[in-house]
């Protein structure tokens, strides 16, 4: 039977990881409040320039804002995937990662990584990548450029993200850039005027307005998918969290019982031990 | 002096965002931020092509903007600088928006 001193130790560490993991369940739910709000914000600068965009439409496809550049373009498609940047984020990533390796094949496809733990998860898998990126650990203003740039050396491109469904429900999704693109867009209202040279002044072209506006939807399509991403892992965090705060706190009440118990047994033996002394100091005096 | 006070915040703003052919409307943003939004009397900024300045009745008009002070005159001594990395600029109908960090 262990001490009761032991027991009442054990029930103060689980009492603190109680607290822990109810503070970050804390975190993760207010993360998630201002990531929704985030992404809304970013959804309404994106149909401002997705409306000048489709008006102005030079080209039928979406060219990646390569606009005339020359430069040639590999033929293979790139693979981005979004993970978390440590292990704290339930299983999803492990789920992404399973979703990204049954369409690659190392002929046809290259693989970029955003966040540590997909990088560490690929390298134990012997998947080798050309680049990892850290995930951006604030919310606002998130720098997607780099990525961008390698983006237009290739002819298409696939994002592996996660998807926030509900706080209980995370996921795993695949999407094409252009096609993250056009989705967003469908939601924004149609503009039926156009624009064109013909009614507006451009500087320096309208091509190169039109390949930087592409450009900069693509920016914006990508930071909308880490935040969707980042939002997913909060809330995989969140799901985890509220887990172990619900085993802690069974814990510490099954340690409570065990403690008392102890106690019990102790003043049991010790009342044992005093009726056994009066017993023999009453046989002695008789 | 008009009868017709704005009596609600919608009202407000549709009133501010009137122009009477000697401002216009402008706004200032970035994907998290507005920068400034308002009317004003001319903006100032710089493209590929060099400094420019937009006034009320410009032609609609679109631009890359490069690195520089983007200079909102609102009144006849106020002018608001805002330091840009740059953006997109487009006027349209005494309507300027400058999109930033794209």
């Amino acid at each position: 039977m262990r001490r009761p001193v032991d027991i009442a130790k054990d029930e103060a560490s689980m009492t603190t990881l109680v607290e822990l993991t109810s503070v970050f369940e804390g975190i993760a739910s207010m993360r998630i409040a201002q990531t929704k709000n985030q992404v809304l914000e970013s959804t309404k600068f994106f149909d401002a320039l997705w409306a000048i965009y489709l008006q102005l439409r030079v080209d039928a496809i979406f060219s990646y804002g390569r606009g005339n550049s020359d430069k040639p373009v590999l033929d293979r498609e790139l693979f981005i995937i979004i993970t978390a940047e440590g292990g704290f984020s339930g299983d999803i990533d492990q789920k992404l990662v399973e979703l990204m390796l049954k369409d690659y094949d190392k002929t046809k496809n290259d693989i970029i990584v955003i966040g540590h733990h997909g990088a560490m998860q690929l390298s134990q898998r012997g998947v080798s990548f050309r680049k990892y990126y850290k995930l951006p650990s604030k919310d606002k203003n998130i720098n997607v450029a780099p990525v961008i740039k390698e983006v237009q050396e290739y002819r298409k491109c696939t994002v592996y993200y996660q998807q926030y469904v509900s706080l209980m429900n995370q996921e795993v999704k695949k999407i094409g850039l252009s096609a993250a693109i056009q989705t967003t867009a469908e939601k924004s209202e149609t503009h039926e005027a156009i624009i064109s040279e013909a009614n507006y002044i451009f500087e320096p072209s309208s091509y190169a307005v039109a390949a930087h506006l592409e450009r900069s939807m693509m920016k914006i399509a990508l930071s909308q998918l880490i935040l969707q991403s980042k939002l997913a892992q909060y809330a995989s965090r969140f799901r985890a969290m509220s887990a172990s705060h619900e085993r802690a706190d069974e814990s510490k009440a099954e340690l409570h019982l065990a403690y008392n118990r102890a106690r019990r047994n102790v003043k049991d033996e010790r009342l044992k031990e005093i009726i056994n002394g009066i017993k023999k100091s009453k046989a002695a005096a008789s | 002096m008009s009868d017709e006070t704005p009596t609600s915040d919608t009202q407000a703003k549709e009133a501010a965002s009137t122009t009477d052919g000697r401002s216009m409307h402008v706004k200032v943003y970035s994907p998290f931020k507005v920068y400034f939004e308002g009317t004003a009397e001319s903006v100032s900024a710089e493209s590929a092509t060099g400094p420019f300045d937009i006034l009320p009745k410009h032609h609609n008009f679109i631009t890359l903007l490069d690195p520089c002070d983007l200079i909102i005159r609102t009144g006849k001594d106020e002018e608001q600088a805002i330091a840009i990395q740059g953006g997109i600029m487009h006027v349209k109908a005494d309507e300027v928006i400058v999109f930033l960090d794209v």
